[in-house]
């Protein structure tokens, strides 16, 4: 068949044309604050090597009680190259997580959630949970003794919700005590269920972000002036794709010369060993539930803190609701309040280190 | 299409039908989810131990036990009665340990302690160990959970 007729024929049948051409005319704007435009699809690609490097990792681990720790073993161990795609999974899935936080702060911080993408940054927050999700339940997998512990915390936590609490640990954990019921029930989270939830918000996601085009922080809009532009194909994905390479560069680097390591065997029996701390993307949470005393106003102080922290999120979650100011208006209240939760968050996390 | 003397049109009727008849067939499917994602687990209500295994014949010795899925410490005291705790925090479900020197429990999870009666006496504990009843039959030492109150 000639090029030209090969072609057609698969035009003729899943008509894509449309699609290709919007690529092919898709502009992004060029101004001070394009770099931002870079992190999303950073967390892209780390999203990508975290579903490749977890289909290997699949093919050796085994999610049961007595086998889980050995197989993890085996893996870093015997298995050719399995000490560096245990890795790799380990750090991008730090880094992605580093980078779902900046891209969540800065639009914060550049007012990109307004109207019309208000859907946008729900399904962004949405998102943030799973790829939280994600963290927490892959760090049981290894089942050694500080995931085994930072589990039983994390599990424990929900119970001080009113009403619904004991209910959510309790199905969490597959039972009243993190036991091997857990470990299958994060398995089925890890590799299933979340996998199947972050493809879904993510193409609703980009979805919007396609429909919408790059959002133009305030003084470019108020101009109403056209702004300079990278076309998007070939132009901006050639850039972006310099910083792919570089992200990668770096990923590599750290997985090789600080390989993830592998604690002693959960035991359930055993007393908790010393030095349990959650992952560092879940310090701040865990310095803030510390900080309330034992019972407020005859309440537990952890169902206080709990309670204070979902009201966190959820206006974090409704942001585009409270402030639904135009585009284009300054926001100096809100730019304040991004800014305090950054400092609250990095403060946090550090004083939970010391 | 409305007869002159109903109230509400056939439409709405069918409507209703319908919706209610598949509201009942979606928790008749729900119900029996729910129920199976939470697994029948339930605390043992007693464990038998082997007494010749758990003498413990010094004053302050103690020994670990498996209750359930939980780790229990049977511990010798000085006036010579054994006590027996569920050796899990109170705070956020931490294993404890015994610390035979201090006659202190310890939780490492985030530096909570108990004295060796196993009172909550420091850290974010906010209630005391959780303790088991014990009876004493030949071969066998019994532990047995306590009545709520307790
Ligand atoms: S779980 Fe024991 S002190 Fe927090």
């Amino acid at each position: 068949m000639p090029k030209q007729n090969w072609k057609e024929w698969w035009e003729e049948r899943l008509g894509l044309e449309s699609i290709f051409s919007f690529l092919r005319h898709k502009e992004v704007p060029r101004h001070k604050h394009t770099l931002w435009y870079y992190t999303g699809s950073a967390i892209l690609v780390f999203f990508v090597i975290q579903v490749l490097t977890g289909f290997l990792l699949l093919l050796y681990y085994k999610p049961t009680l007595d086998e889980a720790h050995q197989s993890i073993q085996r893996l870093i161990s015997e298995v050719p190259y399995g000490w560096l795609i245990r890795s790799i999974h380990h750090w991008s899935a730090t880094m992605m997580i580093a980078f779902v936080f900046i891209h969540l702060m800065s639009i914060w911080l550049l007012k990109s959630y307004r109207k019309p993408r208000e859907l946008t940054w729900m399904s962004g927050v949405f998102l943030l949970f799973i790829t939280l999700g994600f963290g927490f339940t892959g760090y049981l997998l290894p089942w050694d003794e500080l995931s085994l512990a930072a589990t039983k915390v994390g599990t424990d936590i929900p119970r001080a919700i009113p009403l619904v609490g004991p209910w959510i640990s309790e199905l969490l954990r597959g039972g009243a005590d993190v036991t091997g019921e857990t470990l299958t029930r994060f398995f089925g989270l890890h590799v299933s269920i979340l996998p199947m939830l972050i493809i879904f918000l993510l193409g609703f996601h980009l979805y919007l972000v396609q429909k919408q085009g790059m959002s133009v922080p305030f003084q470019g809009e108020l101009k109403k002036e056209k702004l300079p532009y990278h076309s998007f194909w070939p132009n901006f994905v050639l850039r972006e794709s310099i910083f792919w390479l570089i992200l990668f560069g770096i990923l590599i680097t750290i997985s090789v010369f600080f390989p993830r390591g592998l604690g002693n065997p959960a035991d359930l029996l055993a007393p908790t060993p010393p030095g349990i701390k959650p992952e560092w993307y879940f310090l701040f949470i865990f310095q803030t539930l510390k900080l309330f005393p034992a019972t407020i106003l005859g309440i537990s102080g952890e169902t206080f803190a709990i309670l204070f922290i979902l009201a966190g999120v959820i206006l974090f979650f409704f942001l585009p609701v409270i402030d639904n100011r135009p585009t284009g208006r300054k926001g100096q209240i809100i730019t304040w309040a991004g800014v305090t939760l950054i400092i609250y968050a990095l403060v946090m996390s550090i004083w939970s280190l010391l | 299409m409305k007869f002159k003397d109903s109230l509400i049109s056939r439409r709405k009727f069918l409507n209703g039908v319908l919706g209610g008849w598949l509201a009942a067939l979606g928790a008749t499917i729900i119900q029996p989810v729910i129920k199976f994602i939470f697994p029948p687990y339930q605390e043992p209500e007693e464990v038998i131990l082997p007494a010749a295994e758990y003498q413990l014949n010094q004053p302050n010795s103690f020994k670990v036990f498996r209750w359930g899925n939980k780790p229990g410490i049977l511990k010798r005291n000085d006036d010579g009665s054994l006590t027996a705790f569920v050796a899990v925090c109170t705070h956020l479900d931490c294993n404890v340990t015994y610390l035979p020197e201090q006659r202190k429990f310890y939780c490492a999870c985030h530096d909570g302690w108990y004295d060796e009666q196993g009172r909550n006496i420091a850290g974010p504990p906010p209630q005391p160990l959780r303790t088991l009843e014990i009876i004493e039959e030949g071969e066998n030492i019994i532990l047995r959970k306590r009545e709520k109150s307790a």
